[in-house]
């Protein structure tokens, strides 16, 4: 861990960060907001649809906006974070909301290829789905919305330890 | 949104917040002790104005080197406290507040003085 760290803060990514200005940091972390409050607000709503709210609202007029949303916000928030964690990289190993932070980032994208898998997710822009099948989406939209709650939790948090 | 669960999400924000540790509204102070703390130390190494606070490094008499942590770039440099400003080697006084954990010798730093100048990078504070 204390290895990779150390790689990351003298890499040049964690060169340019420290040596370009004194609003370099300010501004990452404001992309790195957006692009979790992207991912965030598409994914909230979109399992609060799974979870069995507006029902009346087709999943697939749910699910059409939110995913590609929610997939551009995650990789704006991961490439924006990178550049974060590389500024003062060691500064934090053994920072403990760190090791909850990324648990919960890789389940909530396990869980994304979980949900990917799901011949009911595959075919709901193209079918209704059973009571059966919507119970088990919910499922998966519930542990999302643990996941990444936990993962933006743990993350503001980093800084206060 | 159905307005009853409209209603218990507000309700369910508005209590996390209300009963939220109130060390949280610290900002950043609240992992270090109340009282005020005096340090003076050689320059260990120097200012950094990289993210999220400006740091420094001073050694103090005893030998042991201090981490030393300034307000937010901006704010430290426009405090006068610029990269290159103190020499390392020089010897400067810093006034603070230690971290809580005894074992880490850190200091999040509202002055530093040095050669006759104070450079107070958090004016706010006494």
């Amino acid at each position: 861990m204390y290895e990779f760290m150390a790689w990351l803060q003298s890499s040049a990514l964690g060169h340019a960060m420290r040596e370009s200005g004194v609003w370099t940091y300010g501004i990452a972390n404001l992309v790195h907001i957006l692009g979790v409050a992207s991912l965030f607000g598409s994914v909230l709503v979109l399992d609060l649809r799974l979870l069995g709210v507006w029902r009346k609202v087709a999943l697939a007029a749910i699910s059409e906006p939110t995913v590609p949303i929610a997939t551009v916000g995650f990789f704006i928030a991961a490439a924006s974070g990178f550049c974060l964690l590389a500024t003062k990289a060691t500064e934090y190993v053994g920072n403990p909301f760190l090791y909850i932070k990324f648990p919960a980032i890789a389940l909530g994208l396990l869980n994304v290829a979980v949900l990917d898998s799901v011949p009911a997710w595959r075919q709901h822009k193209t079918r209704e789905l059973s009571a059966a099948e919507q119970s088990k989406l919910a499922v998966i939209g519930g542990i999302s919305l643990f996941c990444w709650l936990t993962a933006i939790t743990a993350g503001r948090m980093i800084g206060y330890w | 949104m159905d307005s009853r669960l409209s209603f218990a999400i507000c309700a369910a924000i508005l209590t996390v917040s209300l009963t939220a540790p109130p060390v949280w509204a610290h900002h950043g102070w609240g992992g270090n002790s109340e009282q005020e703390f005096e340090l003076t130390g050689v320059v260990d190494t120097g200012v950094s104005l990289a993210g999220p606070h400006a740091t420094m490094k001073i050694r103090s008499p005893d030998g042991k080197v201090w981490d030393l942590t300034l307000a937010p770039p901006f704010a430290t440099s426009k405090a006068g406290l610029k990269e290159g400003i103190i020499p390392v080697g020089a010897t400067v006084t810093i006034h603070g507040h230690r971290n809580l954990d005894p074992k880490r010798l850190e200091v999040k730093t509202e002055r530093v003085t040095w050669n006759g100048r104070t450079f107070n990078v958090y004016p706010d504070r006494k």
